[in-house]
């Protein structure tokens, strides 16, 4: 399975409007000044707390994050002098800043409002705590800039193991996941699914905007299959767990018969656990899978049943070796 | 083995909606090579009706065609033709 040459998507930055747009609700932001510069880039998936900056040392200045200002920040401003600030403060905006992130409701002075609105550098405020804010926003912003791609494939939650199903055209992915789906598990994605790396340690797959749910089988054609067999057999997004590629039985391959030793492909620099499955006709590829997942949990568990059955099989020739 | 790429332009006033999908579905399903479509920096599987409706790709918008294969030149032959037909609609 060729996962190195997928086309990749990495944000080079984000406007800070989008920031605003996805966390307003959640961390009740609004702008109170700088609003021509609302299109302003972030580039980088991190927070700066400009305390040192604000006291005069601009060595090191992290500028090209958010900056946040909570308590510390905005009471010290206030016990400087006026003449004092704006020194400070201009050579703050000697710096290219994407914008600044107030918490706490915290009013600053007017001259830093007046000198982010001629500059044009958003201020927003929100009326969380500042702890709030800047894990929010890491959060965010690593989400925003986390690599993705979009794969042809089908994704399925069984047994809550994610399972991304991979193949050529033709060989039976959709029809093993509708089979999937009719004994009790839940479809992610089929055909399109966008995988997104999370938190540098995990693929989570997810379906497309457009087409959610649906799903084209050859013969009828395109169903949902929310509303064929209801929101309980459906899910957004899942964590891969397993992928399991379908392939047209090869005569001279060599498949897995141990399970011994364990393969994994390599998604957006995430290693996943990885199986190779031939198809021929007789064989119920539904099941296949539904046991490489209830199998794939009970290894995570620490569970191996072909090392344990190679282990307790070699104790016995052990033994009948020592009598 | 031979890769093709162009730039084509959908004409027809309805846009990628499921019958011309189906249409150069069933048109690239006949050549071995693969074809992809890409819009946006998104790339999709021209044999996957889902892949071609997610570009969501309206009247007048430009696409990535590419053609690897054997039969690559045939193929992409047969979609430019789709395409500046307007996919018979």
């Amino acid at each position: 399975m060729d996962t190195q040459n997928l086309p990749v998507n990495r944000k080079e930055s984000i406007p800070v409007a989008r920031l605003l747009d996805r966390m307003a609700d959640e961390l009740e932001l609004e702008v109170i000044a700088g609003f021509q510069g609302i299109g302003r880039p972030v580039l980088i998936s991190d927070i700066n707390r400009p305390g040192l900056a604000l006291g005069g040392y601009l060595d090191y200045f992290a500028n090209d994050r958010i900056q946040i200002l909570g308590n510390t920040e905005i009471h010290y401003m206030e016990q400087l002098s006026m003449a004092e600030l704006e020194a400070r403060l201009e050579g703050i905006f000697a710096f290219e800043v994407p914008a600044f992130l107030l918490s706490r409701n915290l009013r600053p002075q007017p001259l830093f409002l007046d000198m982010c609105n001629r500059r044009g550098i958003p201020v927003l405020l929100s009326k969380t705590t500042t702890d709030e804010v800047i894990s929010s926003i890491i959060l965010f912003l690593a989400d925003e800039f986390s690599p993705e791609t979009v794969i042809h494939a089908t994704a399925v939650d069984c047994y809550g193991v994610g399972c991304l199903i991979v193949g050529a055209p033709g060989i039976g992915k959709s029809e093993t996941a509708l089979e999937l789906v009719e004994r009790g598990h839940r479809l992610v994605a089929d055909d399109v699914v966008s995988l997104k790396k999370q938190r540098g340690e995990s693929i989570m797959a997810e379906t497309s905007p457009v087409i959610e749910h649906h799903m084209e089988i050859r013969g009828i054609g395109i169903i949902d299959i929310k509303s064929v067999y209801g929101v309980g057999r459906v899910r957004n997004s899942e964590r891969i767990g397993l992928v399991v590629e379908l392939e047209e039985w090869n005569e001279q391959a060599q498949y897995d018969r141990t399970g011994l030793s364990e393969s994994f492909v390599n998604i957006l620099g995430v290693k996943a656990p990885y199986l190779l499955i031939p198809v021929r006709p007789g064989r119920n590829i539904a099941i296949i899978v539904e046991v490489a997942a209830l199998n794939h949990r009970l290894k995570e568990l620490g569970v191996h049943p072909a090392q344990e059955l190679n282990q307790r099989l070699m104790n016995l020739m052990n033994q009948t070796n020592v009598d | 083995m031979k890769e093709i790429t162009e730039e084509l332009v959908i004409v027809n006033n309805l846009g990628m909606h499921a019958r011309p999908a189906a249409t150069l579905v069933q048109t690239v399903l006949e050549f071995e090579s693969d074809v992809t479509i890409q819009k946006n920096g998104r790339e999709v599987n021209a044999k996957s009706i889902m892949g071609l409706l997610t570009l969501a790709a309206a009247q007048g918008s430009r696409v990535t065609v590419t053609c690897k294969g054997p039969d690559a030149e045939e193929a992409m032959e047969a979609v430019r033709s789709l395409f500046e037909t307007g996919f018979g609609e």
